[in-house]
């Protein structure tokens, strides 16, 4: 590293009173034991005091080190060794370097490696991971143990009363899972509030998810005999979020990716795109953005594209989550979807993904020539004359793209009714 | 399991549940699901296993649901003119959902698609069609162009109860108005003969409100057939009655009530001076029987009777040829002379009016600039007259507004030109103000330039501003739509 010019010198001092003072300690008098070599400059100033203030100055990644009180960074000190060595008074090239110098050199450069690890996401130390994770394990068994609690409280005092209760209630209670680190079962709980002031059928409702609940706590007290893909819908179900690092690497699956559909939904505080794509081989997974509020979701993928890009599954039972592992290049649109299946199969598909993970309560679903029925909310109809109710379906628009007429329908099972997301007219994958 | 076991284990179990277990205890599980609960549990730990159950029970044996009663709709037939596509659609698209207008411009817009897309023979995207139905519900211009571009399937849409359109009121429909009253008055304007039948029969059974009211429909394609029952009504015991029979009575110049006000009226007009220059005007006297009979009102008892106002009722029941007769000129030179008398010239432009005589409707217009008589012009005439108002300088623009307003669409470029002048004058911005509305779509193309120059000068007047820059957005994209579509 060159000598720096007393221009340089003077653009490091923080202001001109530092400035000026430094220039009135530039000159030999008070230093002593200065040196220089290619990183560092250093040197002894006598102040004051009894003792010398030891000054050192890193030239390469410009860092200053002097032992006075001053706030100012660099003091005058700093500068004024910076003033004397720019211009060959002082701090000549000297093969030994001070020991002070030395051993501030040698903090920071400890100090850099150990940040460079932890951005490179190396495990710094296996054991002490293995002691987090025994420890958050500890904390989320306590958290389960507390929830199994309260839903045998529930069931003791009789649903109908926590139906008097104010939503601060639940609320307290998916505090109370948030801070043992389940914000899933938190979720849950936090929803079921609104569910159970706003439901006709509230009861059973609110019965029949206890009851999923006290299943999971079961799961999860049990987990050790679950197998990989088992454990890993129990952790996806109480919130266990599996970092994407580690979904990153282990696989990267060929396209193309057919975009089957899309939704986006947004309860107020999170805003949540599902994108569901089929692979060549017909694995379907399920693509998930989250934005909280006032952010902006990821481009919405249109729903008919063929992508080409890899994609990482998450651990867990089929349909599982994905992520891109490689940028999203269109291959063009497809004309259609792929076969389909009837109702009664559609169904079937959801009775054997419940008993897969029966934490999971939606179920992409692609129908063969399904007519859409005005009643109600809006029904579909197969060519069986077997039934479906839709739900959040836009029906003047799903009607005035198919005309009556049936057509393939791509949607979320959910709770027994269809969200409609996709449908196939005229060779076209449209999102009505 | 049977469904009958399963309805019975859920609802002991809901009961359970519902009331706690502190006072209800857990139902057994149904044989048929095959389970033996483990012993030692409590009566909490009983039910939740069992919602465990049910919960998944439930989910994994869903069967399909049986359509409801509904009749299916019968499929739509297919299309038979290709689909908008390409720029055309997406413009659409971009005027349904997310428009660059202002609403007013955007639903006019929206019209003018709907009328390029019948002249060229396309229909509305399908799935667009949902947002064109929406915006026809509150806008009755739209509504009416929807047809034919909406196609086959925006019929077929219509005709399915979910999505049929109801037809917006109609602005200035009469409200309250009774069932029998309208169905005269759609009579009418079919069948005026039979609707003067079916009046003539209920007449005595009708009250006096109801007669006045009836009778007031016989305005619409009115003739000398309806003399009769006219004549007869002036004879009515009420006087609301009699007061439309006069009224409607003045717009039938040949009719016998014509002839005797043409009596009372030609005595009283003296043609007089050197050249016979001069119209001196009498007043009536005090109406006889046979004059009062005929709307002529008798003395009160008590102040001064109004002359005048009797001398107006005759000039407004009288033929205008009694003018003509009298003073040996054509209409508009006997206008002429009368041009210093105002109370007559109002009474004759009332006369003119109601009975569209064009002729005389045109004499009058060289003395008076009145909106009565231009609204009777044929459209282009009327366009014309006002174009030679505005370039003569008119004291009262604003006047002109309500005509401008009816005024077929687009103008003219002479009148456009005229008009943007009185605009861009001093004060104009208030006459811009009240042309807001229609301004915009009312001048032709030729003239979007002209806009656009009287926008780039500097002007105070936000009012003016916001018009012209409306003309301007409106024309570009008016033009972009006509180019979508060749």
């Amino acid at each position: 590293m060159g000598r720096w010019s007393e221009e340089r010198v003077i653009n490091a001092a923080p202001d001109e009173s530092s400035l000026a003072a430094a220039r009135k300690l530039a000159r030999p008098g008070p230093w002593s034991d200065s040196g220089s070599n290619d990183v560092l400059v250093w040197g002894k100033c006598q102040g004051s005091g009894k003792t010398p203030y030891q000054v050192s100055v890193d030239i390469v990644a410009p860092a200053y080190r002097c032992s006075c009180p001053s706030r100012k960074f660099p003091c005058k000190h700093a500068l004024a060794l910076l003033l004397l060595w720019a211009r060959g008074e002082a701090a000549e090239a000297s093969a030994e370097t001070a020991d002070f110098a030395q051993e501030w050199a040698g903090q920071r450069a400890e100090r850099a490696t150990a940040k460079d690890r932890r951005k490179s996401g190396e495990a710094s130390d296996p054991e002490a991971q293995a002691k987090r994770l025994a420890e958050r394990q500890a904390l989320m068994d306590a958290g389960i143990a507390d929830f199994a609690r309260w839903l045998t409280d529930l069931i003791r005092t009789g649903l109908a009363a926590a139906r008097s209760q104010p939503y601060s209630w639940w609320d307290g209670v998916a505090a109370r899972l948030v801070d043992s680190q389940l914000p899933g079962l938190a979720e849950q709980v936090r929803t079921m509030a609104s569910e159970v002031h706003g439901r006709t059928d509230w009861a059973d409702h609110l019965l029949l998810h206890a009851g999923r609940w006290w299943a999971l706590t079961k799961a999860w007290a049990a987990r050790d005999t679950l197998s990989a893909e088992e454990f890993a819908d129990v952790k996806a179900a109480v919130g266990w979020a599996t970092a994407s690092a580690d979904v990153n690497d282990t696989e990267a699956l060929p396209g193309p990716w057919l975009v089957l559909g899309a939704h986006r939904s947004d309860d107020g505080r999170l805003q949540q795109q599902r994108t569901w794509l089929r692979g060549p081989d017909g694995t379907v997974v399920v693509i998930l953005d989250f934005a909280g509020q006032g952010q902006g979701l990821a481009t919405p993928q249109l729903a008919g594209a063929l992508l080409d890009v890899t994609v990482a599954r998450y651990p867990g039972s089929p349909p599982q989550r994905a992520m891109f592992t490689s940028a999203v290049a269109s291959q063009g649109l497809a004309t259609s979807l792929g076969p389909g299946c009837t109702i009664a199969q559609a169904l079937e598909q959801q009775s054997a993904a419940v008993a897969r993970s029966p934490w999971r309560d939606r179920q992409p679903v692609l129908l063969a020539g399904v007519t859409i029925l005005p009643e109600d909310h809006g029904w579909l109809l197969d060519g069986n004359d077997n039934a479906l109710p839709l739900m959040d379906a836009p029906l003047d628009s799903l009607l005035a793209l198919t005309g009556g007429h049936p057509v393939d329908v791509f949607g979320e099972l959910e709770d027994g009714r269809l969200r409609p997301l996709t449908v196939v007219v005229d060779d076209a994958v449209v999102t009505p | 399991m049977t469904w009958l076991d399963e309805l019975t284990w859920l609802d002991g179990l809901r009961t359970a549940a519902l009331v706690g277990t502190g006072r209800h205890s857990a139902p057994s599980p149904p044989a048929g699901l095959g389970v033996r609960p483990p012993e030692g549990l409590s009566r909490e730990e009983e039910v939740l296993d069992q919602a465990a159950m049910a919960d998944v029970v439930i989910r994994a044996s869903r069967r399909p649901a049986q359509a409801p009663a509904a009749t299916l709709p019968l499929p739509a037939s297919p299309d038979t003119e290709p689909q908008a596509a390409g720029e055309a659609a997406r413009l659409l698209e971009l005027l349904l959902t997310q428009p660059p207008v202002g609403l007013e411009l955007r639903n006019q817009l929206v019209v003018d698609w709907l009328q390029l897309a019948e002249e060229s023979r396309r229909r509305v995207p399908h799935r667009l069609l949902p947002a064109m139905f929406a915006l026809a519900e509150t806008k009755a211009a739209v509504f009416k162009r929807l047809e034919p571009a909406i196609g086959t399937r925006g019929r077929w849409l219509q005709s399915l109860s979910k999505t049929s359109v109801p037809k917006p009121a109609d602005e200035g429909a009469e409200l309250g108005s009774e069932d029998a009253r309208a169905d005269l008055e759609r009579l009418r304007s079919t069948d005026p003969a039979a609707a003067r039948k079916r009046l003539a029969t209920h007449w005595d059974d009708l009250s006096a409100r109801e007669r006045a009211h009836q009778l007031a429909l016989l305005a619409t394609n009115m003739g000398s057939d309806d003399e009769e029952l006219l004549e007869r009504a002036l004879d009515d015991k009420a006087k609301s009655v009699r007061e439309v029979a006069t009224g409607l009575l003045d717009r039938l110049p040949g009719s016998l009530r014509a002839g005797r006000m043409s009596a009372r009226l030609l005595p009283l007009l003296h043609l007089k001076g050197l050249l016979n220059k001069r119209i001196d005007i009498d007043l009536p006297p005090d109406p006889d029987e046979q004059a009062v009979r005929d709307g002529i009102p008798s003395n009160q008892r008590s102040g001064e009777p109004d002359r005048l106002a009797r001398l107006d009722i005759i000039i407004r029941g009288a033929p205008l040829e009694v003018w003509t007769s009298v003073s040996g000129r054509g209409p508009a030179s006997t206008v002429e002379l009368l041009k210093p008398e105002p109370r007559v010239l109002d009474g004759l432009i009332t006369a003119a009016v109601s009975r569209k005589d064009l002729e005389w409707i045109r004499a009058l217009l060289t003395v008076r600039t009145d909106v009565r008589l231009l609204g009777c012009l044929p459209a282009g005439e009327r366009e014309q007259w006002l174009e030679g108002y505005i370039r003569n300088g008119i004291d009262q623009p604003l006047t002109l507004v309500p005509l401008l307003r009816d005024l077929h669409q687009p103008w003219g470029l002479g009148l456009a030109d005229a008009l943007l002048g009185l605009i861009a004058g001093k004060n104009g911005g208030q006459l811009a103000a009240m042309l807001a509305q229609v301004l915009p779509t009312a001048l032709p193309p030729e003239a979007a330039e002209q806009c656009r120059r009287l926008l780039e000068r500097s002007d105070e007047d936000p009012a003016r501003r916001r018009v012209l820059r409306d003309a301007v957005q409106y024309q570009a994209f008016r033009q972009s739509l006509t180019e979508a579509f060749q």
